[in-house]
């Protein structure tokens, strides 16, 4: 029999999670679902069980000069729906799941499952977002492409718990977040992508790419963005097969029971392709 | 006299909203046992051996070896066993049922019986034919050797999955040696009789009562009779009531689908580019038992002119068997499948001659007195021309169509011409179900309607009524028309192939007017059964005569945009235009219109189900795409009138022929959209790249 | 096993049982509320919906134990309004309603969306209904029936 355990403070997890093993339970969309039982039989939790949804110290966006501050635990709706949240994570959420989903799901859910296909990992890969995680020993801050390992795989040690996501109050000129599911809502991504630029004097600012669903984690290349700061508009057009081909090779998907590699590489290379033609 | 099509709120909105409506799942029996079912985990073979857990105190397992009667499930073909003795001819093949108290030691159980299977090697391809149909018209052979030009195309269409929101399922208990079964099901009958024939039982100790049933659409046509025999024969060994709930992926991956379809069509084309002639040779994936794939064969190849009048014609098929999930009854029954394919014939053939495809379509629409597929007659009027003019009118199609030809714009609008058969198909009805229907009069003045028809979602709850209330004269509120239960009602027949309204709705109307005639008495019952129209023949053996006593028609419009990068279909509008006698409520009509719209558009773009080697893959709703409320375009839908005699104020069959056309719509329109031809459906956005990558393929 | 206090359609309950357990279980079979359905235990198809402080989630997605202390209305509790009468007849007018299955979860899911947004456009209403399943009608009459009861709510969302 697992143990179960509803805390009352962020102090009593860290106690907990010292000590002994035990998975998280935020909003349960998903822990629910990949321990489904029976009808009227209880959740196939496998392992011991912390509820975290309603500790206060996990809730909350703030703010300061530089960054916002977003808790782990806040529903995906809530986060969609506060002022401070960045552009991008709400043109992200609203495409996300159905409202019910949106109620309960939270962002700190969302990394920890670390999902391929997860939707709001792409503009926090945008965002350089920051992951604090805590425990006894202290707070470790780490950069979501170097928290998310693999396929739903975090760098989160046993004694350790998400606690905020710490993302840049970057503005863009233009940004566009594409989901390509299987219809036009409630449904797991096939592929994403999101591009997004910033212009300073007709020369590029700022240039960033990100794909979800097309590698075992989002791709993200800082790498060939930073070759085009500095074009102008003409000569990032002139570019774009070139562009094109240099993600190519970092766009490897997969063949599953959703669509097919043919079509996610090929349609993620289109929306990259049209972000660029489009500006 | 007010008009009946004038539309009343449903009589079981209250129930439905509220919440209150009580399907399978929310009946509770005290001491109610569950019921779990251990399925083969291979996809072809025999079993070797089983070995079992220890069984507590209280606990149950329940095969072959407890089927008092016959082993051997009572559909049209009977050829799927209650519980499989020893072969498994597809993957989750059940093989026992374990039953007891506590829902989660039944599981502990089922997990732990170790089966033992020599494996055999499964067949996937289409090459076991288990029947094959051939019938033809005119000089269907000669025909084609006179032609100027001969044209083929090949037509592909795949699974698709009823996913009604409720799951299969039974409740049971015993009342000294009878059988009490409640359950999701279309046709308490069918599921009584399964049951008899299974417990060896006479036919006053099986009781079948129907809760409301949460959609159905041709999947609880015959599925549920399975479940409940295996159900019936627990409920006899362990003499408790018993719950038995499909889980949503066990529900997907072992009921019944509609079936795949393969088809050639060849047009023998005249100089004058007239069409003198169409063959068509169709095969349909039975999966592993026939049922009633005969019969779904049957009404695909009768349909294999689609709306047209061809005076020679050659139809030929096979049902195929196949390692796979058995495929049965799904809304439309064959129909959709060669609609499609003849539906995009056309079009292309049309295309090849360099004719526009409306006028080509139009010059052989059926007319009244035209000859059917199987030299049958189209005895009553056919409106579709003014139809036509309506839809066009209605969708501005014409300028439409003009402007999408630019490729620039991404959008296609496309139109289908289509019909339905009412009622069973060829002599069924008169030869095997007989519908017999009663109507009871009390002394308080209130009326009973005692039919085994189901109320499904498709409101006969209301519309049964409301044809009492008008031809009686009487308030509604006095027309009850309780659940069927089979101690109580005749049997009238399954709730299939759109015959509840026309064919037990006229025997009701009829025993109405017995009924008007005799209102002074005090406490009476009339009986009704179907009498055949002398006129309506149909030979099973050569397909020669009327299949159908009537014809419903319908026309759909679909307008669509599809993504240049993601080749995402978005349906921006529809407009169809049906004709199905009499509306007996305009409301209830619109949204049997609008359902079944959607159904079949989303078969003809959106719904992929696959298998790989005998295993589906799309298993729950998450893999399993049906559409949700961002997916549907605009609607609107216009009802003609064209009263059919022997239907209750001229009412035909409904529930299926508003899914007939929506495929080959949308694929038009996606045709025009993308500028390719499909062969295929879905037309998913996977097979849509294909199609923009063949460069052979242009429209 | 535990103690869970929440409000239940505007009554304080207490239950003892296993924090695992799903909350439409605890609803369906303890508290005997029939109006929560189970359509695919997998948080798509919506007809298990509830309102938890007002939000429309699927109670097939939620352990109990995440009810400690939420207000839970169910759409037994829902009837008991005002709102619920005029969302009950526009579903009716426009024949909103056909195996009802899923009418529940979208008469919840309908009250969530006005009661955050009591004029939505039919583009908001899609996204409002968007979690909710319905294989009967094609939606458009369920969309009309939300737009019919935004009119006539009368300023009562």
């Amino acid at each position: 029999m697992v143990k179960q355990v509803i805390p009352k403070n962020l102090s009593e997890v860290l106690e907990l999670i010292s000590k002994e093993k035990y998975r998280f339970v935020a909003g349960g969309t998903d822990m629910l679902i990949q321990n489904h039982n029976l009808k009227t039989l209880p959740i196939d939790f496998k392992d011991n069980i912390i509820y975290i949804a309603d500790l206060q110290e996990l809730r909350g966006i703030t703010e300061d000069a530089e960054f916002v501050t977003i808790g782990a635990c806040e529903p995906l709706e809530a986060i969609m729906e506060n002022k401070l949240t960045p552009k991008i994570l709400k043109d992200t959420i609203i495409q996300m799941a159905s409202p019910a989903i949106r109620h309960i799901g939270t962002i700190g859910g969302n990394i920890g499952n670390a999902s391929p296909a997860g939707d709001l990992l792409v503009p926090l890969y945008i965002l350089n977002a920051i992951i604090e995680v805590q425990s006894l020993r202290g707070t470790r801050n780490i950069l979501i492409s170097d928290f998310i390992t693999h396929v739903r795989r975090i760098d989160l040690k046993e004694d350790e718990i998400i606690t905020k996501i710490i993302v840049s109050k970057i503005n863009f000129d233009k940004t566009d977040f594409v989901k390509v599911g299987p219809r036009l809502s409630d449904a797991i991504s096939k592929l994403s992508f999101l591009g997004a630029v910033t212009f300073h004097e007709g020369k590029i600012l700022d240039l960033r790419f990100a794909f979800g669903a097309v590698n075992i984690t989002v791709v993200r290349r800082p790498d060939i963005e930073c070759q085009y700061i500095h074009k102008t508009k003409e000569e990032l057009k002139n570019s774009v097969d070139e562009i094109a081909e240099k993600y190519s090779e970092y766009i490897r998907p997969i063949d599953d029971q959703r669509s097919n590699k043919e079509y996610r590489k090929t349609v993620a290379l289109n929306l990259l392709r049209n972000f660029i033609e489009e500006l | 006299m007010k008009d009946i099509s004038k539309s009343i709120f449903k009589t079981d909105g209250d129930e439905k909203i509220s919440g209150q409506a009580k399907y399978v799942a929310d009946i509770k029996l005290p001491d109610m046992q569950h019921a779990l079912t251990k399925r083969s985990s291979i996809v072809c073979g025999e079993i070797k051996n089983i070995e079992y857990p220890t069984i507590p105190e209280g606990y149950f397992i329940v095969d072959h070896r407890d089927v008092p009667g016959k082993n051997v499930v009572k559909i049209i073909y009977e050829d799927m066993p209650v519980f499989t003795e020893k072969e498994i001819t597809y993957l989750h093949e059940p093989i026992l049922l374990v039953c007891g108290p506590d829902k989660s030691i039944v599981k502990d159980i089922v997990d732990n019986i170790k089966i033992e299977y020599i494996e055999k090697k499964p067949v996937f391809d289409w090459v076991n034919s288990a029947v094959h149909y051939h019938f033809d018209k005119g000089e269907s052979k000669s025909i084609f050797a006179k032609a100027d030009r001969v044209i083929e195309y090949d037509y592909e269409t795949g699974y698709q999955e009823q996913a009604y929101i409720e799951t299969q399922g039974f409740i049971g208990y015993l009342e000294g040696e009878k059988v009490t079964l409640s359950g999701s099901i279309q046709c308490p009958y069918y599921v009584k009789n399964a049951v008899i024939q299974a417990l060896g039982t006479a036919d006053d100790l099986v009781r079948i009562i129907q809760p409301s049933v949460g959609g159905a659409f041709g999947g609880k046509e015959e599925f549920p009779s399975l479940i409940a025999c295996q159900l019936a024969c627990a409920i006899k060994k362990v003499k408790k009531p018993i719950q038995l709930i499909y889980e949503r992926e066990e529900d997907m991956l072992v009921t019944t689908k509609r079936h795949p379809a393969r088809m050639h069509f060849s047009a023998a084309i005249g100089k004058n580019n007239e069409l003198l002639g169409l063959k068509v040779n169709a095969g349909i994936d039975a999966g592993a038992n026939i049922g009633l794939s005969a019969v779904v064969l049957a009404r695909a190849l009768i349909a294999g002119t689609g709306a047209y009048t061809i005076d020679n014609f050659d139809a030929s098929g096979d049902v195929f068997i196949t390692n796979t999930v058995p495929n049965g009854a799904f809304r439309g029954f064959g129909a959709p499948q060669m609609f499609y394919g003849v539906e995009m014939f056309m079009e292309h053939v049309a295309r090849d001659l360099g004719i526009d495809q409306l006028e080509f379509k139009k010059k052989y629409l059926a007319k009244q007195n035209d000859l059917t597929s199987t030299c049958g007659i189209f005895r009553d009027p056919i409106i579709m021309n003014e139809m036509l003019e309506k839809a066009l009118e209605i969708s501005d199609y014409k300028k439409k169509r003009k402007e999408y030809s630019n490729p620039l714009s991404n959008k296609g609008i496309g139109i289908s011409l289509f019909f339905h058969g009412c009622g069973f198909t060829g002599s069924g009805e008169a030869k095997i179900i007989k519908a017999k229907v009663k109507l009871k009069k009390d002394k308080f003045n209130k009326v009973y309607i005692l039919v085994a028809a189901v109320d499904m979602g498709q409101g006969i709850r209301t519309t049964l009524r409301k044809v009492v209330s008008h031809i009686l004269e009487i308030p509604i509120e006095d027309v009850i028309f309780d659940f069927p239960d089979t101690d109580f009602v005749p049997d009238s027949g399954p709730t299939v192939a759109s015959r509840t309204m026309m064919i037990v709705g006229g025997l009701i109307a009829r025993a109405c007017e017995t009924m008007k005639k005799r209102w002074k008495e005090s406490e009476f019952i009339i009986e009704k059964t179907y009498i055949q129209p002398e006129y309506i023949k149909f030979d099973d053996e050569t397909f020669t005569g009327d299949a159908y006593p009537a014809y419903s028609w319908g026309i759909n419009v679909v307008e669509v945009r599809v993504d240049p990068n993601t080749y995402q279909t978005k349906v921006l509008n529809t407009w169809s235009v049906y004709d199905v006698g009499k509306s007996i409520d305009d409301r209830i009509i619109l949204g049997q219109a609008d359902g079944g719209l959607t159904q079949g558009i989303a078969y003809g773009y959106l719904e992929v189900m696959n298998h790989v080697n005998g295993v589906i893959k799309q298993k729950n709703m998450t893999d399993y795409i049906i559409p949700t409320a961002m997916d549907t375009g605009n609607m609107e839908t216009v009802i003609y009138e064209n009263p059919y005699a022997f239907g209750p104020y001229g009412a035909k069959g409904v529930g299926e022929l508003t899914l007939i056309g929506g495929a080959p719509a949308v694929c038009f329109a996606i045709e025009q959209a993308v500028n390719k031809r499909i062969h295929k459906i879905p037309a998913s956005p996977e097979y849509i790249l294909e199609m923009m990558n063949d460069e052979k393929n242009r429209l | 096993m535990r103690k869970i206090d929440f409000r239940l359609n505007g009554v304080p309950v207490s239950i003892e049982t296993q924090l695992n357990r799903r909350l439409l279980d605890v609803l369906h079979e303890d508290f005997e509320l029939i109006g929560v359905k189970e359509g695919c235990g997998e948080g798509e198809c919506g007809a298990c919906a509830v309102l938890i402080d007002h939000e429309v989630v699927n109670s097939c997605s939620i352990p109990i134990a995440n009810c400690l202390g939420k207000d839970i209305v169910t759409i037994e509790g829902f009837s008991n309004t005002s709102r619920y009468k005029i969302l009950k007849n526009a579903f009716e007018e426009e024949g909103a309603v056909q195996c009802g299955f899923c009418t529940p979860g979208m008469m919840i899911a309908a009250e969530s969306l006005l009661n955050k947004n009591s004029n939505p456009t039919i583009e908001e209403i899609k996204i409002g209904l968007s979690g909710n399943l319905c294989r009967c009608t094609g939606y458009n009459m369920i969309i009309k029936a939300i737009k019919r009861a935004a009119k006539e709510g009368d300023g009562k969302w």
